[in-house]
């Protein structure tokens, strides 16, 4: 009889393990699928996020057709009639300077000249108060030869007094980062966007070791700054020289900078 | 009761850093609807990144996401149970990614540096390690005390 009372007990105990085993094993399997849920759940909407902040801006590139016609009459209107030297914009004799260090590739850059830029150019390099030089200072363009190409390009166009026009449609037409969209069918495309521009004295002026210089030259200048993000701009006026400035910043900070230096 | 305290000791840490976070995320969304000058330690660092369309999620402020992603986190400890530490450690991960995401623009993209963009980044990965130990820690200790008190129906 105890033999066998021992019996049921011991395979009681037995169920017991097993039925907590079980339990213990569904319990790791329901924890691991949650688990599982969460991670996939939160690096999905983290990979939405990403694509929406990635790519929801402009995502530009070269314009074609009536697009490409509409980039050059917005350029050709903000610019027309303004005096251009080189890299300078406006008149020479006008009482503020702003430097503009800035990456053609860059998109802050893009988003400034797009929009607090093109009301100072408007606004006050149009009337005469203010002219603004562009240097350069390599930032998001991946590798120097690129940098120094596409820098080239611009400062053959203003060669021709042109320079503004083609960085300006240089951003307006600005590609997808880092997609290795600047090549030399690129810039000659966009060369030949500009309106009265000499394309034969533009290739040739391209391969000039003088522009080749100005780009390092700007470098220099910009490591004397202080500059090292773009747009960085500098304003110096009557009053002396304002702190350096970075960023797309709006109008209204531009203005308040120009009236503290002039 | 072990388990307790680490499990108290665990969300009093969590709800300290998203303290922190808040305090960072609601400064820079202060700022930014302010529209004043962010007080940076680089020239011009913070100011690039804030103006760069980066800064921004579908019109929406990143610092301002950051601000209630951290709330939300902190609202996540308040939650009985495995699922206030699911969704606790959800938030934080999700936010652990955006971050990672935003500094590798900084660094690459924007070429300038914000400190309290890379400082809220820092608090959030310190919350996603301290939420996904909260429930680890859930799933060895506090459940098999549940079962143990559980009484197994025998057959």
């Amino acid at each position: 009889m105890a033999s066998r009372k021992a019996q049921r007990e011991e395979a009681r105990a037995r169920r017991l393990a097993e039925e907590k085993a079980r339990q213990e094993r569904d319990r790791r399997q329901r924890r691991l699928r949650m688990i599982g849920g969460v991670v996939i759940a939160a690096i999905a909407v983290a990979v939405v996020a990403i694509a929406i902040s990635s790519g929801g801006g402009h995502k530009g590139g070269l314009a074609k057709g009536t697009a490409a016609t509409k980039t050059v009459a917005q350029v050709q209107s903000l610019l027309q009639g303004i005096p251009q030297d080189g890299t300078r914009l406006g008149n020479p004799k006008a009482p503020v300077t702003m430097t503009y260090y800035g990456d053609l590739q860059c998109p802050v850059c893009q988003a400034f000249t797009l929009n607090g830029f093109k009301e100072l150019v408007s606004k006050d390099v149009r009337t005469g108060k203010v002219q603004v030089v562009y240097k350069a200072l390599q930032t998001a363009t991946r590798d120097q030869q690129t940098f120094q190409l596409q820098q080239v390009a611009a400062l053959a166009a203003g060669q021709q007094q042109r320079f503004w026009n083609y960085a300006e449609l240089f951003y307006h037409e600005q590609g997808q980062e880092d997609s290795g969209y600047v090549n030399e069918s690129y810039l000659d495309s966009l060369a030949q966007q500009v309106p009265g521009l000499n394309m034969s004295t533009w290739r040739n002026d391209r391969n000039s070791s003088s522009l080749g210089s100005q780009v390092n030259s700007d470098a220099d200048q910009a490591a004397a700054v202080g500059a090292n993000a773009t747009p960085t701009l500098v304003f110096k006026g009557p009053k002396g020289q304002a702190q350096p400035v970075s960023g797309d910043i709006p109008y209204d900070s531009l203005q308040h900078t120009i009236n503290s230096v002039s | 009761m072990k388990a307790t305290t680490t499990d108290q000791r665990l969300r009093i840490a969590i709800g300290v850093f998203c303290l922190i976070g808040i305090g960072i995320a609601g400064y820079l969304t202060y700022v930014h609807y302010a529209g004043l000058k962010v007080l940076c330690l680089s020239s011009g660092g913070c100011e690039t990144v804030q103006a760069s369309r980066y800064a921004k999620l579908g019109g929406i402020p990143v610092a301002t996401l950051g601000l209630v992603g951290y709330i939300l986190i902190l609202g996540s400890l308040a939650l009985r149970g495995e699922t206030g530490r699911a969704v606790g450690f959800g938030l934080a991960l999700f936010g652990f990614c955006f971050s990672m995401y935003l500094t590798y623009r900084e660094l690459f993209t924007i070429h300038a540096i914000c400190q309290w963009c890379v400082s809220s980044a820092v608090v959030m990965t310190i919350v996603v390690i301290l939420t996904v130990v909260r429930w680890l820690l859930y799933a060895d200790d506090v459940e098999p005390a549940r079962a143990r008190a559980t009484p197994v129906q025998s057959r």
